[in-house]
């Protein structure tokens, strides 16, 4: 059988071939002695994009990943627990008022990072949301307009072939979606008739999986076989993740892909410029020399990358002379109203997430900033019993009697817009890794906006699930999704990290490219806005490089 | 728990030939069936103290099958297969288990007259930890860890997932469970695939068991 | 008078009857007889009716176990195509003139069946949340194929109506020529069977470039059709014929890109438990083939009476 995913496998030239169960693709490799054209550190929705679209333009790229090369066909089980191998389990500290769970929540460890083992949810940003401190009075502008940002969004959904409605009920008309939106389960079809028993519009969740068989010329896949585990890594790959469409073409186009490599520094020269990476893998430091270096670790690595590689130029961190790298750190409200049905449900079954309202991202008669939406949810045994004594503090008999009704169970959860604050920061803690780095201190506390939108998401969220006679209900009001925001994007080097094109303004060849450069974090799930962007900047690349201003 | 099976004659375990299990998913549940019974992390004395806790977390009766949780532990903080980050106020998972469970044996002796937690009453153990979780608990013999946020933090998060990691769990709530390839044609809550559990009406509790024992 | 109920006798294979003594044993039956143009046409349309109904038998079977038989309702018809199936044989090895009162039956009760169907189907997609909508008519029961049984039983009922006829001179149905009106009705039929699948294709996304066949080469095969039972008979053209015999293979094709289709299904063949549920239906495709095969006896009926 193919090798361990704890051993590397991007190596001696070639690479993983997902589709094809214990088959290599050949691999470009660069000797550490050449300077290669960009270094990408993170392999997920804005590394792994941005790996595949630059090599494809002729760019020589290693992207590095501390994760494995997994093979979905092989290395996953069905099973919760074992699939901890897929998130950043290394050390973290947590802090402040709403100390923000991290690991299998928000943080993926892998080649393809979080995208292996999202839920697939491919949302846009409502347009007035990108300037939303203009049109919206809260949080900041960004610095690209949203007829920008959508352009590059219908990209996105064609090259990652989204499963989606025929007719969207929000927002400007959008392309069709590549695929026909998943059938329904129970859950699906009761948020539904939730959303309707209230007055509020619903719809099919556009869903990075797939409804249909998909060929491309880096291998075929099957359509979703509605198992469920979608959380936990898609073993059919349905799942279009990076792992499934950026990488394969990164690879196909000449990019070299180093796994289990852990990036601990980022080496400037004397000109302040960035020379390359220091990393660890196979057991050595060792170090790759680079043009640029674009760091693309998500919300929470990114910022600790930058302030470990410190120097005496840059004491604060790189890329820091705004002092905002690790400020405002944003998460999303993740709250949820449960209850159980008459019926069965037997939510287990598919995607968990097969129907979504979009109606308080757009509608603003609210007396708090900032937007909504709620989607279905499906938890699988572990994932419920954690919802239980987390939310209801259930344990002994209780708790073994309550999880007894799993199969009639209900629940709508939201993804909640929190507001941009620079308190909210990821710091370096003293505590060492594995690797002997200093590792992040994640500091959050929700503001009063956050308080205000979260109550009225689980008054309406409450609403909708009574109104169709689920009973018992309860609350999960703690709970919180996605991170974004520790690089953020703007028009103003003193008020943000990176520019519109994701390059710093302190270092013209450190790039950021990942959740960190959200100026404000909306009330959709990131991903494709992530992979939006990078897509954006690849073709911002491609015309500076052509304009000899790279 | 008094409780009539809700899924008589369910067996996750009998599908395992199926197309509705793979290979690398036999080998994770075999591994996990296979947990030694005995201690790896754990010395002796946090053993037994461990061993007493998960039993009231996580009741089996005796007549069961038991799941030893205890175990499931013990292997869990060997291989240190945790989400890794720590709350500023507490250590990690493992020296957080180490302290917490000394503490938890320390307060059982100041509060039942030098008697152990192992040795306890369930009742008293009750007791315990209901008061550890509702906040009572504090104090010198605690060494700075919060008895609440090791409750909530570590103890509930951490032993409850234990059981439900077990496929007995799987057939006492119905879940599909492993699916791969073979996932689910029948989407709805009332429609059952054929290898799915059947949930047992009021009387019917002898059909629904055979239908549920040739499921595959 | 008497000479034409000799000729009716005939064709009956009735011997002729002796008007003076009475018989001493049994009329012998005339020796096997070659079957008529008439019959001959009548005959096709039984095959093709059966054909219709053996893909509705299989796939409503299919479909209906995917739905657990949860209702009733759902096993009446495998009961009625598996009777128009038999029938359609019945009618393919009789060479009797005169429309059989018991295949009339059938016909017409899996005519019946299928409207009745077509009517449980629309019920099955309007109650649920969000009503007609895509969802819906995508993944609820699919509102074209109780029609299919509906057109098996419209080409078994132009069956019997066209044998229902002399057997010389041209065959009428309801006073119009026979050919035109099978011609029709099929190009009609095709159209909507083209709808659905169709449909399951647009659903489908049209990954597979095959997945236009079935919504390109029946609508022109429904064009030619047409044009053959509207227009001048005698120009209804070679070409005419062998496009409906490309599409009657067409739907034979269907089956096997289908099986390809389970084949594409995560765990292929070995999980056929999810794919040939989950999957293309296999038994669907050969509805053109029998459509196809009505059309095609509708061409020899207008080609054999094109002078007249």
């Amino acid at each position: 059988m193919s090798s361990d995913p704890d051993q590397l496998r991007a190596t001696q030239g070639r690479a993983p071939n997902v589709f094809r169960v214990g088959g290599w693709v050949p691999m470009r490799e660069y000797r550490d002695s050449e300077a290669v054209d960009f270094v990408i550190v993170g392999t997920g929705a804005g590394g792994g994009t941005l790996a595949a679209l630059l090599a494809e333009q002729g760019f020589s790229v290693i992207a590095f990943d501390a994760g494995g090369f997994f093979r979905p066909l092989e290395d996953f089980a069905s099973d919760e627990t074992a699939q901890n191998q897929l998130y950043w389990t290394d050390k973290r500290v947590l802090d402040g008022p709403n100390p923000i769970k991290m690991g299998g929540n928000n943080s993926g460890k892998a080649v393809g990072g979080s995208t292996v083992h999202y839920a697939m949810v491919a949302l846009r940003f409502r347009p007035e949301r990108f300037k939303s401190r203009t049109t919206l009075g809260y949080g900041a502008d960004w610095p690209i307009s949203w007829e920008e940002m959508w352009h590059y969004y219908g990209i996105a959904e064609r090259q990652i072939n989204i499963s989606g409605p025929l007719n969207y009920p929000w927002g400007p008309k959008r392309p069709r979606y590549p695929y026909r939106a998943h059938e329904l389960n129970t859950a699906g079809k009761l948020l539904a008739k939730g959303c309707e028993a209230i007055g509020i519009g619903w719809t099919e969740t556009p869903l990075a999986t797939l409804s249909a068989p998909h060929a491309g010329p880096e291998g075929k896949s099957p359509p979703c076989v509605y198992r469920g585990f979608c959380r936990f890594g898609c073993s059919t790959n349905a799942k279009r993740s990076a792992l499934t469409v950026w990488i394969p073409r990164a690879l196909a186009a000449g990019a070299e892909v180093r796994d289990l490599a852990m990036v601990g520094r980022i080496e400037t020269g004397s000109d302040g410029r960035v020379t390359g990476v220091h990393y660890h893998r196979d057991g050595a430091w060792r170090f790759q020399p680079a043009k640029n270096v674009v760091v693309a670790g998500y919300a929470v690595e990114t910022p600790r990358l930058l302030l470990n590689s410190a120097t005496d130029l840059h004491p604060e961190g790189l890329a820091n002379s705004s002092g905002l790298v690790g400020k405002n750190l944003m998460t999303q409200t993740n709250a949820a109203v449960w209850g159980r049905m008459e019926e069965p449900v037997r939510w287990y079954k598919g995607p968990p997430s097969l129907a979504i309202t979009e109606h308080w991202n757009y509608d603003d008669d609210k007396d708090f900033f900032g937007g909504y939406c709620w989607m279905g949810q499906g938890p699988l045994p572990i994932e419920w019993v954690t919802v239980q004594t987390g939310a209801r503090g259930l344990w002994g008999d209780d708790l073994r009697r309550a999880m007894l009704d799993y199969n009639q169970m209900i629940g709508v959860k939201m993804v909640g817009e929190m507001l941009p604050n620079e308190a909210n920061r990821v710091t370096l803690a003293d505590d060492l890794d594995q690797y002997g780095l200093r590792v992040a201190r994640i500091t959050y506390a929700w503001g009063e906006n956050d308080k205000a939108l979260v109550k009225h998401a689980l008054e309406q969220m409450g609403a909708s699930i009574q109104a169709i006679g689920a009973k018992d209900m309860f609350r999960q009001e703690d709970d919180t999704a996605h991170l974004g925001g520790t690089a953020r994007m703007g028009s103003d080097p003193r008020l943000s990290v990176v520019d519109a094109d994701c390059r710093s303004w302190d270092v013209p060849n450190l790039w950021v490219c990942d959740g960190s450069v959200f100026p404000t974090v909306g009330g959709v799930n990131p991903s494709l806005t992530i992979q939006a962007i990078a897509i954006r900047t690849a073709d911002r690349i491609g015309r500076l490089a052509a304009a000899g201003e790279l | 728990m008094n409780e009539p099976p809700r899924y008589p004659g369910y067996d996750v375990l009998a599908k395992r030939d199926t197309p509705s299990w793979n290979a690398k998913t036999r080998d994770v549940i075999e591994q996990r069936l296979a947990t030694p019974n005995a201690p790896r992390f754990f010395s002796a004395e946090e053993w037994r103290v461990a061993d007493a806790l998960c039993r009231r977390i996580l009741p089996q009766t005796d007549d069961e099958d038991r799941v030893s949780l205890a175990a499931l532990l013990d292997a869990k903080l060997f291989a240190d297969h945790g989400d890794g980050f720590r709350e500023a106020s507490m250590p990690y998972m493992r020296e957080a288990w180490r302290q917490g469970l000394a503490a938890i044996d320390a307060e059982a002796k100041a509060r039942f007259g030098g008697r152990g937690f192992a040795i306890l009453t369930d009742r008293e153990r009750d007791a315990l930890l209901r008061s550890m979780q509702s906040g009572e608990v504090n104090g010198a013999r605690w060494l700075g860890l919060d008895a609440k946020a090791f409750f909530e933090r570590r103890i509930l998060a951490d032993v409850p997932p234990l059981f439900y990691s077990h496929p007995k769990s799987w057939n006492e709530i119905g879940f599909g469970g492993p699916a791969s390839p073979r996932g689910y044609v029948r989407l709805d809550g009332d429609r059952l695939d054929p290898w799915e559990a059947a949930e047992a009406e009021p009387g019917q509790e002898w059909a629904t068991d055979e239908r549920n024992r040739h499921v595959v | 008078m008497g000479d034409t109920l000799e000729r009716l006798r005939e064709t009956r294979g009735l011997a002729p009857q002796v008007k003076s003594a009475p018989a001493t044993r049994p009329p012998q039956p005339v020796r096997d007889p070659v079957p008529t143009a008439v019959v001959t046409a009548a005959q096709r349309l039984n095959r093709a009716a059966g054909v219709i109904a053996t893909s509705v038998l299989i796939d409503s079977a299919m479909e209906h176990y995917r739905g657990n038989f949860h209702n009733k309702a759902m096993f009446t018809p495998l009961i009625a195509s598996s009777l128009s199936i038999a029938v359609s044989l019945h009618g393919l090895s009789d060479k009797r003139h005169g429309a059989h009162p018991l295949r009339d039956l059938v016909y017409a009760i899996a005519g019946v069946t299928g409207a009745i169907g077509t009517g449980f189907h629309l019920y099955n997609v309007t109650k649920k949340v969000g009503g007609f909508d895509w969802q819906n008519v995508f993944y609820s029961a699919p509102l074209g194929a109780p029609a299919a049984m509906l057109l098996s039983g419209l080409i078994g009922f132009l069956a019997e109506r066209v044998r229902d006829n002399e057997p010389e001179g041209e065959p009428h149905v309801f006073g119009l020529p026979a050919g035109r009106v099978v011609a029709a009705a099929t190009a009609a039929s095709l159209m909507g069977t083209t709808a659905e699948a169709g449909l399951l294709h647009f659903r489908g996304a049209f990954h597979n470039p095959a997945m236009l066949l079935p919504v390109t080469m029946p609508p022109v095969a429904a064009v030619l059709l047409g044009a053959a039972a509207a227009g001048d008979a005698a120009k209804a053209r070679k070409g005419a014929r062998a496009w409906i015999a490309l599409t009657a293979a067409m739907g034979l094709a269907g089956v096997a890109f289908h099986a390809y289709g389970v084949s594409r299904g995560m765990g292929g063949w070995r999980n056929w438990r999810q794919n040939a549920f989950a999957g293309p239906p296999l038994p669907a495709p050969p509805s053109f083939t029998g459509l196809a095969l009505a059309g095609l006896a509708a061409l020899a009926l207008l080609k054999e009476h094109a002078h007249e």
